[in-house]
């Protein structure tokens, strides 16, 4: 028995370590789906960015937490281009990601030098120390914390980051980016260059995008180019899952429900995982998965306005 | 809850235990290593469904799906974790690097680059097991006899599948040896692959595969394009030979598999610990011909060649 409620545990905190990771992704396709109405496919290429400028980085003896830094710089820059080639060639919001996802390949390729890079033997963010540097040294059961410190590192980032979003989405600059999701007129005639704004967002939401990316990569050990397929169907899924779950507790923030969704949606992968599924299904149950929750979003939808 | 706890032991095998296997893709190659894992360990007395219970998964070639697997084996306590391909094996490491549960990997073609053995060749941890790398000299050998004139040799492979690119570099330093010039041709897809294919065909003299997934799935293409222009393909393994390669010198994928299976098997008998053990190459790369291929293209296979081959075959596999 407790063998069995051990092995639950760990499944369930590999399930929120993943969450976790994936939630920080999350928080950029909430910006660019959410607030301003963008399908950003750019993300697919954004993610192993992170990955590679993490990669290479600690190959250089970089200080991990360094790393976080870059990987989010280079994330913006990345977005910084979607939005240019979309506000200023004019090219469409879809076809502006898919060409920057497709260029990134590259470029990620060119940064890393190859497609497979591994990190085993460096320090990362998971494993310098942290938290027994934090805690003192009398701590007798550190083994039993050590395998938590991977959750616990990465709650303390994701937090840090929702925070952030949360600090920023109130500042004149985030009100001004859900205006123009809600209604670009308005900011047109409060006489802001929409365009500008819809840049800014991009590259935020990218920057949070190839961080997700870099921690991945520091946690699984190494970088691999193909890591970032699907990314946006996991952000996409995660934040439609927590926007609609939440949708009626308005005290819920909407960074909060995204980082529940990506918890639940993991959990959901696992779930069918252990039960059997075949890997072979596993986008097929992801679209399922995904459809059912849009359907039950609509149906709500519907009886509120029959209500109304 | 005694009763039942009571009931669940007496039902199963007391001495079962599991082992996970992760596989990274779908791929002959990869099933034949899996298949001949089994057998091995079958031939050290750990047989499925009698004393062990095997889990198995695919990735199906997903980076986060990987990751997920061997997560999962991981918190299900299993006694081995077999890994068989490069991410996989890599994924695998990580996941169970701070347990005790040894990582047995096959597949891998340079376990040092992928940092999953040390410089030295010994384990980077509780972490050994066979590497799949391809015998280049050998092959380069092959081919210098049964194409004495040839010049160049035309070489797909996709960017992003690492096997592939340190292939490449090896290829690329030892073909000046045996008179060769390397043209590479770098693609991203299986869409890619009819133009590139099309434009090395009008530089090369051969081509020859590597053991890229991308190349080896679409190989009925190339093979068709190659053979209207009546250029020789080479193979890289046996499988690529049957399906209508010209030749290859390879390693078997099945045996690979039987020396992974018995590694693990000394490990779980707690004879040896993976952490002690460097990993393994195949050294003996028998040469494989394909008879039919060798008479459309208009090609005397060396009888030196064939009269030691490991296998020849005189029709293509559909």
């Amino acid at each position: 028995m407790a063998y069995f409620i051990n092995s639950i545990i760990n499944i369930a905190v590999g399930v929120a370590e993943e969450g976790l990771v994936y939630a920080i992704l999350a928080f950029g396709v909430y910006i660019t789906y959410k607030i301003l109405d963008f399908p950003d496919l750019s993300v697919d290429g954004t993610f192993p960015l992170g990955g590679a400028v993490a990669a290479v980085l600690l190959l250089k003896g970089f200080n991990p937490l360094l790393t976080l830094l870059f990987a989010f710089i280079a994330g913006m820059l990345a977005g910084t281009l979607t939005g240019l080639i979309h506000v200023k060639c004019k090219v469409r919001d879809l076809l502006s990601g898919i060409i920057m996802m497709t260029a990134l390949y590259s470029v990620n390729l060119r940064i890393a030098g190859r497609n497979n890079v591994a990190i085993f033997d460096k320090e990362t963010i998971f494993e310098n120390g942290f938290l027994k540097k934090l805690l003192p040294e009398s701590i007798k059961h550190y083994e039993t914390i050590k395998r938590y410190e991977t959750l616990v590192i990465l709650l303390i980032i994701a937090l840090l980051m929702k925070l952030l979003l949360d600090f920023y989405l109130k500042t004149k600059s985030g009100y001004l980016l859900r205006a123009v999701g809600d209604n670009e007129t308005l900011v047109t005639s409060l006489a802001k260059d929409k365009g500008r704004v819809k840049i800014i967002g991009l590259a935020l939401a990218n920057g949070f995008v190839a961080l997700s990316g870099c921690i991945y990569t520091q946690k699984s050990g190494f970088f691999e180019i193909s890591s970032g397929t699907g990314a946006i169907v996991i952000g996409l899924a995660s934040v439609i899952i927590g926007i609609n779950l939440f949708k009626r507790r308005e005290k819920v923030k909407a960074t909060t429900a995204v980082v529940i969704g990506t918890i639940i949606y993991k959990a959901c992968v696992s779930a069918a995982i252990a039960l059997g599924l075949s890997p072979k299904d596993m986008k097929l149950i992801t679209a399922v998965l995904f459809l059912t929750i849009l359907i039950l979003s609509n149906i709500r939808k519907r009886k509120v306005n029959a209500h109304a | 809850m005694m009763s039942m706890f009571g009931a669940c032991s007496k039902g199963s095998n007391k001495d079962m235990i599991t082992i996970g296997i992760g596989q990274y893709a779908e791929h002959p190659s990869l099933d034949n290593c899996r298949e001949g894992f089994l057998a091995g360990l079958k031939s050290e007395g750990y047989e499925e469904g009698k004393n062990i219970k095997v889990e198995y998964e695919n990735a199906q070639a997903d980076n986060s799906l990987a990751g997920q697997i061997t997560d999962g084996f991981v918190s299900k306590k299993v006694a081995l974790i077999c890994a068989i391909a490069t991410p996989m094996a890599q994924s695998a490491y990580g996941a169970a690097k701070d347990t005790d549960i040894p990582v047995i990997f096959t597949a891998v073609t340079d376990p040092i680059l992928a940092k999953l053995a040390k410089d030295d060749k010994t384990p980077v941890g509780n972490i050994t097991g066979t590497s799949d790398k391809l015998p280049v000299e050998e092959q380069l050998k092959m081919i210098r006899k049964i194409l004495p004139e040839a010049k160049k040799i035309g070489i797909l492979y996709n960017t992003g599948e690492v096997n592939s690119v340190s292939a490449i570099e090896e290829y690329k330093a030892l073909a000046g040896n045996y008179g060769f010039e390397i043209v590479e041709s770098g693609i991203t897809a299986t869409a890619d692959i009819p133009l590139a294919t099309d434009n090395i065909l009008t530089k090369v003299d051969c081509i020859n595969n590597l053991t890229d997934n991308t190349v080896v799935s679409s190989l009925p293409l190339i093979l068709k394009k190659a053979a209207e222009k009546k250029i020789p393909v080479f193979g890289s393994e046996v499988e690529q030979v049957k399906s209508g390669c010209l030749a290859t010198v390879g390693i078997d994928y099945y045996d690979l598999g039987v020396k992974t299976g018995k590694m693990a098997a000394q490990v779980l008998k707690g004879e040896k610990k993976a952490s002690d053990m460097n990993f393994e190459i195949i050294d003996k790369a028998a040469f494989y011909g394909n008879s039919a291929v060798a008479k459309n293209l208009g090609i005397d296979l060396p009888k030196d060649l064939t009269d030691t081959a490991g296998e020849m075959f005189d029709s293509i596999a559909e």
